[in-house]
C-alpha cells in the first residue's frame, strides 16, 4: 500500500503538471507520512541528496558551461567546425554536429549545447534555404554529444546513484568512442537527407582559414583538456578539475579574448544558479524518493522480475533498453539516473556488463529521451529556437533516432567501443 | 518491525552480527521485536542515521565510535590518538565503567548503546615509504576523516591533513592527489587501497571502537523482561562480532601481504604518541568534559 | 532574469524584486564556492597545507544555493514539468489545473519551512565537524526555501482566485519565456 501511494501519486502529481522534483518529493513525504517516519527525516533525505560531496562537480561543470557560451568560445568553435566541414553536401548540417561534438565536450550539458549552439546555428541555417525542421533536427539530436563526450555532470550523477566505487575518470574515457560514433552516424544520416532535399553547400574555405580558427578556439578547448586531463592524471579530483575549469574559463574569456564583460559574467552566474537549483532540487528529491524505494525493496523486486522473464542476457538488455527509452520519453533525465541506476545496474552486472558500459548504455539511451516529446528538454528549446512546432520537427526526425539507435545498439552489444579507451589508460 | 542502519555489505563482520542480534531478538522475544538490516549505508550517511535513530526513524544500528563524537561530545575521547594501549586495552576500557559513563552520555541523546562491537586499529599507509619514526610523515599529504583529532594528528606530525571523502581517495592515491591514508586491515583490503598505497606502517594510532545502538524511544517500548532478553542477544552478537573481526583481521593482513604489500612495525611508538601532547591539550581546551575520560582510561591497565 | 517593468502589479514588482535578490545572494555564494576551490588546491600544491574547512563549507555553500534558487525557479516556472494535460485541455480547466499545482507547491512550502525549522532546532547541538559551527545551520535554506515557496505559489493562488472571480484571463506569473533546462 505504501508503495502504491508513493509511485501512484507520484504518477499522478506528474501528470496534472507539478514540477517533477516536487512531484517526486511530495509523493515522498507522503510515504514517509504513511509509514509513520518523521516527516523531518523525510526532509533531512532531501537535504542530504544535494550535499552529497561527489555532486559538488555539477555546479562546477555548469557554470563552466555557461562561461563558454556567454564568453565567446562557442562562436568560436562553430567557426572552427566551419571552416573545417562545411564544405560537404549540406555542410551546415554537419558543422552543427562537429560543433556539437566540440561544444558538448566542455559543457557537459546537453540542454545548453541546445540553446548555446541552436540560438547561433539554425537562424543561419535557415536564411541559407536550410528547412527549419532539418535545423531543429540535427542541433537537437547531435547535442546528446554533450552527455556522451567528458566531462559530463549526467555521468557524475550516475557515479553516485551507483553507490561510488566507480572510478569517474574511466567513466568518462569510455563516452568518448561512443560519442564520436553517434555523431558520425547523425553526419551520415545529416548528409544523406541533405542531399535527397539538395540542400546548399558552403566553399571550402583553405587549410590556413581552418589553422587560424583552430588556434583561435584553442584556448577555449583547453577547458575540457584541463577538467578531463587534470582528473586523469591526478592533479586535482574530479570536483576540483570542474572548479579549476570554471576558473580557467573566466581568465581565459575575460583576459585573453577579452570578451567577458563583467555584466556577460553575471549572466552566466545567475544563469548557472538557475539551473543548479533545478537540478539539484530534483537530486534531493529523488534521493528522498529512492529512500522510500529502498525501504520498500523495489530494486530487489524488480530484478527478480526482470531476470524471470528471461536467463537469455540478449532479451534482457533489449528489454532493459525499450524501458528506459519509454520512461526517457516522459521523464527527466537526471531523475531517471537516479531512479534507475539502483534497480538495473545490478541485474547488469549479474549478466555480465560492466557497471562503466552500462552507465555509456544509460547515458546514450536517456538522452534520445531528451530528443522526444511528450517530455523532451532538447527537443522543447530546440523547436523553441527554431519557432517550430513539435509536431512538424517530429515528423522528419525519425532518421536521426534511427542513427541513435544504431549507436545504442553496438554500444549495448559490443563493450569494446565503450570499454577499450578506459582499459587502454589505465593500462 | 525494526530497521537497522549498516555501513558495510554482506559478510562483513559488523554485518553477520547486526543480523545474528535481530534474529536471536526475534527468537528469544517471540517475535515481539523484529526487523531487518539495510545494509551498505542505503538510508543513509552515519551522521544522517545517527539523527534517524535518536528520532526513532529506525530502531537499531551499528554506529562508529569516531563520527558519534559529532553528536555525543563526550564520546570524542575514542578519536584521541594513542589512546587506547592495545584492542585488549581497548576490550577492557569500553567494556568497564568508561564505557558505561560513555553509555550513559549517548543515552541522554537518545541513542541506547548495548553492547561494543571492533571496529580494529588504523595505521598509516602510503604510496612513496614506510613510516618509522614521525619525520617521515612530515610534508606528506594524509587523507583524514572528518574530525579535528585527525587533522590535528597528522599536522602534529608535521604533515598535510587532507580531508576527503571516502569514495575519492582511491583515485587520489593512485593519482597522487594525496600520498598516504589510514585504516584499519580489512578496509585497506576491501576498499583496494593496497593495490596503490602499498606502504603500510603498523602505527595504530587509532583504535576506534564500534556500538550496537537502540533509538532509546524503541527501547523504552519494550518490557523490562524483553530488554534483558535483547541486551543478551546484543551482547552475544558482540562476542561473535569480535571473534569474526580477528578472523578477518588476520584473512586481510595475509591476503594484502600476500599481494605485494611492504609492511613494517613502528619500534618506537613512543615517538608517536609524544608528538600527540597539542592533541590532547587542544582536545581537553575544546571539551573540559574529556579530562576525567582520558585519565580514567589512562589508569585502566 | 526577469524584469519588471512598470505597468505591472505592484505585488508581481515586489515578488519579482524578491526573487532577483534571492538569485543575487546565490550567484554570490556559487562564486565563493567554485574560488573556494581554488584557494584548495592552491594551498595543498603551493603551500602544502590543504585548508580543511573548504570541502565541508562547499558542501553547506550548494545545499543553500539548491534550496533557494529552487525558490525561484517556482516563481520564474523554470522547474521541469509535464504539461501534457495542459495542452490538451480547454483553457479554463488548465488554469483550474495550475491553481492546483499551486496549492500543492504551497503545501509542500509550508512542510519544508516548518520541518526544515524542526531539523535545525534538533542538529542546532550537533557540529559539522572541522567548521565548528552547528549543524542545525545546514538547514537554515530549507527554512526559507519553503517560505520562499509558499510566498511565491501563495501570491499566484491569490491573484488566481481574484481573476476567477473578476473573470479576466490575466495571470498572475511572470511568464518566463525562456526555456532554460539544463541536461
Ligand atoms: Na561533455
Ligand atoms: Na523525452
Amino acid at each position: 500500500m505504501g508503495l502504491a501511494i508513493l509511485l501512484g501519486l507520484f504518477a499522478l502529481l506528474t501528470f496534472v503538471g507539478v514540477p517533477v522534483a516536487f512531484a517526486l518529493g511530495m509523493a515522498a513525504i507522503s510515504a514517509f507520512f504513511y509509514e509513520g517516519l518523521p516527516l523531518m527525516i523525510g526532509f533531512q533525505r532531501i537535504v542530504a541528496g544535494t550535499s552529497t560531496f561527489s555532486l559538488l562537480a555539477i555546479p562546477f561543470f555548469i557554470f563552466a558551461g555557461e562561461l563558454m557560451l556567454h564568453g565567446g568560445i562557442a562562436a568560436r568553435l562553430i567557426r572552427l567546425a566551419s571552416s573545417a566541414v562545411g564544405w560537404m553536401r549540406g555542410g551546415l548540417g554537419q558543422v552543427n554536429v562537429f560543433s556539437s561534438m566540440l561544444f558538448g565536450g566542455i559543457s557537459g550539458s546537453a540542454v545548453a549545447d541546445v540553446s548555446a549552439l541552436g540560438s547561433l546555428l539554425i537562424p543561419v541555417m535557415k536564411e541559407k534555404g536550410y528547412d527549419d525542421a532539418y535545423a531543429v533536427n540535427v542541433t537537437v539530436t547531435s547535442s546528446i554529444a554533450g552527455i556522451m563526450i567528458p566531462p559530463s555532470h549526467n555521468m557524475i550523477l550516475y557515479v553516485v546513484a551507483a553507490g561510488g566505487g566507480m572510478s569517474v575518470a574511466s567513466l568518462f574515457m569510455a563516452g568518448v568512442v561512443p560519442g564520436i560514433l553517434m555523431c558520425v552516424l547523425l553526419g551520415l544520416v545529416a548528409r544523406w537527407i541533405a542531399i535527397r532535399h539538395n540542400f546548399p553547400t558552403e566553399p571550402f574555405a583553405g587549410v590556413k582559414v581552418i589553422l587560424v580558427a583552430f588556434l583561435a578556439s584553442f584556448p577555449g578547448l583547453i577547458t575540457a583538456i584541463i577538467v578531463v586531463g587534470g582528473a586523469l592524471s591526478g592533479v586535482f579530483t574530479v570536483t576540483e578539475s570542474g572548479a579549476i575549469g570554471a576558473i580557467y574559463a573566466v581568465l581565459i574569456t575575460a583576459l585573453v579574448y577579452r570578451s567577458l564583460s563583467l555584466k556577460d559574467f553575471w549572466i552566466a552566474v545567475i544563469r548557472s544558479v538557475r539551473t543548479t537549483g533545478m537540478v539539484m532540487i530534483l537530486v534531493g528529491c529523488a534521493s528522498a524518493f529512492g529512500y522510500m524505494l529502498a525501504l520498500y525493496e523495489v530494486p530487489k523486486v524488480l530484478a527478480a522480475g526482470l531476470t524471470a522473464i528471461s536467463d537469455n542476457p540478449i532479451i534482457i538488455f533489449l528489454m532493459m533498453n525499450l524501458i528506459l527509452l519509454m520512461l526517457g520519453m516522459i521523464m527527466d533525465m537526471a531523475a531517471l539516473i537516479l531512479i534507475c541506476t539502483p534497480i538495473f545496474l545490478p541485474v547488469a552486472v549479474s549478466l555480465g556488463m560492466d557497471p562503466i558500459q552500462f552507465g555509456i548504455m544509460l547515458m546514450m539511451n536517456l538522452g534520445l529521451g531528451l530528443c522526444t516529446p511528450p517530455v523532451g528538454g532538447c527537443l522543447f528549446v530546440g523547436c523553441a529556437i527554431g519557432e517550430v512546432p513539435i509536431q512538424r520537427a517530429v515528423k522528419s526526425i525519425w532518421p536521426f533516432y534511427l542513427a541513435i539507435l544504431a549507436a545504442l545498439m553496438l554500444v549495448t552489444f559490443v563493450p569494446a567501443i565503450s570499454m577499450a579507451l578506459p582499459n587502454w589508460i589505465s593500462g | 518491525e525494526w530497521k537497522g542502519w549498516n555501513i558495510h555489505n554482506t559478510d562483513y563482520p559488523v554485518t553477520v552480527a547486526l543480523e545474528s542480534f535481530i534474529k536471536e531478538a526475534d527468537k528469544v522475544t517471540n517475535g515481539r521485536v523484529n526487523g531487518r538490516v539495510y545494509n551498505g549505508a542505503v538510508l543513509g550517511s552515519q551522521s544522517d542515521s545517527i539523527q534517524m535513530l535518536q528520532v526513532g526513524a529506525i530502531q537499531f544500528a551499528g554506529f562508529s565510535l569516531g563520527p558519534m563524537g559529532d553528536a555525543v561530545p563526550e564520546v570524542n575521547v575514542v578519536s584521541l590518538p594513542f589512546i587506547f594501549k592495545n584492542l585488549d586495552h581497548m576490550h577492557r576500557v569500553m567494556d568497564g565503567s568508561v564505557g558505561d559513563k560513555l553509555s550513559k552520555a549517548m543515552e541522554k541523546k537518545g541513542i541506547m548503546s548495548l553492547a561494543w562491537y571492533d571496529g580494529g586499529a588504523r595505521s598509516f599507509y602510503n604510496t612513496s615509504k614506510p613510516i618509522q619514526t614521525p619525520a617521515d610523515v612530515k610534508g606528506e599529504k594524509f587523507r583524514v576523516m572528518n574530525n579535528e583529532l585527525y587533522v590535528g594528528m597528522i599536522e602534529a606530525l608535521g604533515g598535510n591533513a587532507t580531508p576527503m571523502a571516502y569514495s575519492e581517495v582511491y583515485q587520489s592515491l593512485k593519482t597522487g592527489v594525496v600520498d598516504g591514508a589510514e585504516n584499519n586491515w580489512p578496509s585497506y583490503d576491501s576498499s583496494n587501497h593496497y593495490e596503490v598505497a602499498t606502504y603500510y606502517s603498523l602505527t595504530q594510532h587509532l583504535i576506534i571502537p564500534e556500538c550496537l545502538c537502540v533509538s532509546v524511544a524503541a527501547w523504552n517500548r519494550l518490557s523490562p523482561a524483553d530488554q534483558v532478553l535483547v541486551k543478551k542477544a546484543a551482547r552475544d552478537s558482540s562476542q561473535l562480532q569480535r571473534k569474526l573481526w580477528a578472523k578477518r583481521d588476520e584473512e586481510s593482513r595475509k591476503k594484502v601481504l600476500a599481494a605485494g604489500v611492504k609492511f613494517n612495525e613502528i619500534k618506537d611508538k613512543k615517538a608517536f604518541s609524544d608528538a600527540m601532547k597539542p592533541v590532547y591539550a587542544k582536545a581537553v581546551q575544546d571539551n573540559p568534559s574529556l579530562k576525567s575520560f582520558i585519565e580514567q582510561i589512562q589508569s585502566v591497565d | 532574469m526577469i524584469f519588471s517593468s512598470s505597468k505591472d502589479p505592484m505585488m508581481k514588482r515586489i515578488l519579482d524584486a524578491i526573487a532577483y535578490s534571492v538569485t543575487a545572494f546565490s550567484g554570490v555564494l556559487l562564486v565563493v564556492l567554485v574560488f573556494s576551490f581554488g584557494w584548495l588546491v592552491f594551498g595543498r600544491y603551493v603551500l602544502n597545507d590543504t585548508p580543511t574547512w573548504v570541502e565541508q563549507m562547499a558542501m553547506l555553500l550548494v545545499t543553500s544555493i539548491t534550496f533557494l534558487a529552487a525558490a525561484v525557479g517556482i516563481h520564474e516556472r523554470t522547474h521541469l514539468s509535464v504539461d501534457m494535460l495542459s495542452l490538451c485541455v480547454p483553457k479554463r480547466i488548465s488554469v483550474m489545473f495550475n491553481v492546483l499545482i499551486d496549492i500543492c507547491i504551497f503545501a509542500f512550502g509550508w512542510a519544508m519551512a516548518v520541518y526544515g525549522k524542526e531539523l535545525v532546532d534538533f542538529a542546532w547541538f550537533r557540529s559539522i565537524p572541522l567548521l565548528g559551527i552547528p549543524e542545525g545551520i545546514r538547514y537554515l535554506p530549507v527554512v526559507a526555501s519553503g517560505a520562499l515557496m509558499c510566498l511565491f505559489s501563495g501570491c499566484r493562488v491569490i491573484v488566481a482566485i481574484q481573476h476567477m472571480f473578476i473573470g479576466q484571463s490575466v495571470s498572475a506569473d511572470s511568464h518566463s519565456s525562456d526555456v532554460n533546462g539544463d541536461q
